[in-house]
């Protein structure tokens, strides 16, 4: 029934429009002195305010309200201020979209503002209409962090200020540290490569035949080697992704990185590469990096703070890392010389590996199924 | 000259509702915040985008400059935008007019007459006491306002207090025509323990002799008077007649679409209200329509109203809070959540309506005692009404 929805209501759009009073439609995300957002005005209340209907026929069409639209950006501009701590944003609108809404169509324009300093009271001054319709009021959906606030401006509120939650630098800094440590956790696609490349750290091939390795430290040199690269190397795309250097498509980076795991896990029960798993490390590191960067897009990087909120989250990465190998490692070292390790846990352990990471690779890789 | 009823009886009815975003609305709403957030850049730019209807063009402003002067123009384009939001439910029109006060409203002396719109406009908003502060301050300047004592009879008999509501009809006996205050008073008596002597003593009114608004007020006065003897068949034929003289009278139109809804005939009843989808409480009546057809076309209907509902409870303004509670009980089926409203709109508003919804939601809810304060109304003023018998409440 729920899928159904839009397309009643796609017929329901032609057939009715509920009358409801004027509204415009504010929505700004505070990011640091940075405020990104859209101002939505009604075609209806477009032509009161600057006329649209340039050919008198009481119908406005798409190409007259383009045809006007400098003197609309122009009016916005007039009638909407933004304000940090009473200092004044400049704001720059962008080009009209439309937007349907339930009670019909909407001029929709982006924007984006730069405040002289970082928002924590953010002034709105909106007199959208305010000698045509004294009744329309601007509805306001104000983000900042995680923190969502409406509002209703215009009217008795035609200046209005909002109180914007604006973390200190160390809050941001933990805040990252704690994302890049839940990624790694919950992101268990990154856990399995990784531990695809280090249950074989504490053995040896030789002959054909898995050995256990004599002594510690070759062991510990096989683990902070292959470690070491995959930070490397994830490090390096992070940063590039995370600072719109580079960008691939997510279902590429998201398939690839199954399709790693899968290679990591069998190279375990047919071994290719025995000596250097550092080099798969770091070459398939380079696009789980990828991977981490889409979830750090997905929380933004607060401008003023990106590469300290990049470096944290980063650190998370790590240390959540650091966690599994210090927890999963000196276990496996102990356990090396039995059997059990060498027969079960290595090659059934990997196939049961590979096998998830299978089905992740058809999930990702084919199109969603409607 | 008087502007009648067909104002006072329009707008005194469809428009309540107000209070925090209720749950249903937010569910309803979930899947649509995809459906209608995506801006787009039309394919063609021939593409029309909004039809303007009269007196909402850039072109008029000029007229409207006038009128900061002009009183002259001023007071039929305020009319004029009453009138319309009126017969389109369109509240952008009440805005227009206001703009069109408020020079005026700001000067040392203002002229009865705005005072008087003015407060027809805050009436239209159910912005009761407010309308009543204003009509109070036109009727000290002008105590024989015909049109003052009508509004004020009007809102006085929506907030129940037809002790008040009564003293204002018979204001009206000076100054206007006859039957305009028998309609006032035989209206008032029909809600307080007279109504079968109330309703004939209007039937007995001859209604060739009367202008079109006050015939119109009469059949709808009919009507809902047939409605509370139980006489559906009677309450149909009246809010018909009432349709043929005023067709863009959504009051009449929104009770006759209500008896039909009572008798189970949905087809007719959707019939009834074609055309007439913009108009929030004629949606409602529409989306319990479908929901008793059980059809397709249910969920976009209800979709549509609670779109309409959220944003209009993010405003914060007055709303339709009894279309809401009515929503919520008949279409969405939330009975607390329905209770909620029709108690919000009970402390607003007493109209036969209110008392009926707020009984129908109690039941629902299974809490009978939270509609005891319109129960010890219904005793206190001896209402009749055949609707509520079903709720234990028929006196």
């Amino acid at each position: 029934m729920k899928r159904l929805w839009p397309l009643t209501l796609l017929f329901w759009l032609g057939a009715a429009q509920a009358h409801i009073a004027s509204n415009g439609f504010l929505v700004a995300n505070v990011r640091g002195q940075d405020i990104a957002g859209s101002i939505e005005l009604a075609v209806r209340d477009v032509e009161l305010a600057v006329g649209v209907d340039t050919n008198h026929d009481g119908k406005v069409s798409w190409g007259e309200v383009r045809a006007r639209a400098p003197q609309l950006l122009q009016y916005v501009g007039q009638h909407l201020f933004l304000s940090a701590q009473d200092r004044v944003c400049a704001v720059n609108l962008g080009a009209l979209q439309i937007n349907d809404r339930v009670d019909g169509s909407y001029v929709w324009m982006p924007f984006t503002a730069h405040c002289p300093t970082a928002v924590q009271r953010l002034g709105i001054r909106y007199s959208m209409l305010d000698e045509i319709d004294p009744s329309h009021r601007g509805l306001l959906t104000l983000t900042a962090g995680q923190v969502t606030q409406s509002g209703v401006l215009g009217g008795p509120n035609a200046a209005a200020a909002f109180a914007v939650y604006s973390p200190s630098s160390w809050r941001t800094f933990i805040e990252y540290l704690q994302a890049g440590i839940w990624h790694i956790w919950s992101g268990i696609d990154h856990l399995l490569f990784l531990l695809s490349l280090l249950l074989p750290a504490v053995l040896l091939r030789r002959h054909r035949h898995w050995q256990p390795v004599a002594a510690a430290r070759p062991a510990v040199f096989s683990i902070l080697k292959v470690v070491t690269a995959f930070t490397l190397a994830h490090s390096i795309t992070l940063t590039l992704a995370a600072l719109n250097v580079v960008r691939l498509p997510s279902r590429l980076t998201e398939s690839v990185i199954a399709a790693s795991i899968i290679i990591a896990a069998l190279n375990n029960i047919f071994p290719v590469v025995t000596d250097s798993r550092a080099r798969i490390a770091f070459a398939f590191g380079l696009l789980h990096g990828f991977g981490f960067a889409s979830v750090l897009a997905d929380m933004g990087l607060p401008s003023g703070a990106r590469l300290l909120s990049l470096l944290a989250f980063n650190l998370g990465i790590e240390t959540g890392q650091l966690a599994v190998v210090l927890g999963i490692m000196p276990i496996a070292y102990a356990v090396r010389s039995s059997l059990v390790y060498r027969r079960a846990v290595l090659p059934w352990g990997s196939a049961l590996i590979a096998a998830i990471a299978l089905v992740w690779l058809v999930q990702r890789a084919l199109p969603p199924v409607v | 000259m008087i502007v009648i009823d067909t104002h006072s009886r329009t707008t005194r009815r469809p428009r309540c509702i107000r209070g925090r975003l209720l749950p249903g609305a937010l569910i309803l709403l979930a899947p649509l915040a995809s459906a209608w957030s995506a801006p787009y850049i039309p394919g063609s730019e021939a593409r029309i985008l909004a039809e303007l209807p009269a007196g909402a063009r850039h072109a008029n402003l000029a007229t409207r400059e006038l009128t900061r002067r002009r009183l002259d123009i001023a007071l039929p384009l305020v009319q004029f935008y009453i009138s319309r939001a009126r017969a389109t439910a369109d509240l952008r029109f009440l805005g227009y007019a206001e703009a069109i006060l408020a020079p005026w409203m700001s000067r040392p002396d203002v002229p009865t007459q705005i005072l008087v719109l003015h407060a027809t406009i805050l009436q239209s908003r159910h912005l009761f006491d407010a309308s009543l502060a204003e009509l109070d301050r036109a009727l000290a300047r002008t105590p024989d306002d015909a049109q003052a004592w009508l509004t004020r009879a009007t809102i006085l008999r929506v907030l129940g207090r037809y002790g008040e509501s009564d003293s204002s009809c018979r204001h009206l006996a000076a100054t206007a025509d006859p039957a305009i205050t028998t309609l006032c008073v035989q209206g008032l008596r029909g809600l307080t323990g007279q109504l079968p002597s109330a309703y004939a003593a209007i039937m007995a009114l001859p209604q060739q002799a009367l202008p079109p608004e006050t015939r119109a007020w009469r059949y709808s006065e009919l009507g809902e008077m047939a409605e509370r003897l139980g006489d559906d068949p009677a309450a149909e034929h009246w809010l018909r007649e009432g349709l043929a003289v005023a067709p863009d009278d959504f009051y009449l139109r929104a009770a006759c679409a209500d008896v039909l809804l009572r008798q189970g005939r949905a087809p007719q009843a959707l019939q009834l209200l074609a055309g007439y989808e913009s108009m929030e409480p004629m949606l409602l009546r529409i989306a319990i329509a479908h929901r008793m057809m059980h059809d397709a076309a249910g969920p976009g209907a209800a979709a549509l109203l609670a779109s309409a509902f959220s944003v209009e409870q993010q405003r914060g303004d007055a709303v339709h809070r009894r279309e809401q509670a009515r929503f919520l009980l008949d279409v969405s089926w939330q009975p607390a959540a329905a209770l909620t409203a029709a108690r919000q709109n009970w402390q607003v508003q007493h109209e036969p309506e209110d008392v009926l919804i707020l009984l129908r939601a109690a039941q629902a809810a299974r809490e009978p005692q939270a509609a005891e304060p319109a129960r010890e109304f219904l005793r206190r003023e001896r209402l009749e009404d055949a609707r509520l018998g079903p709720y234990g409440a028929a006196p």
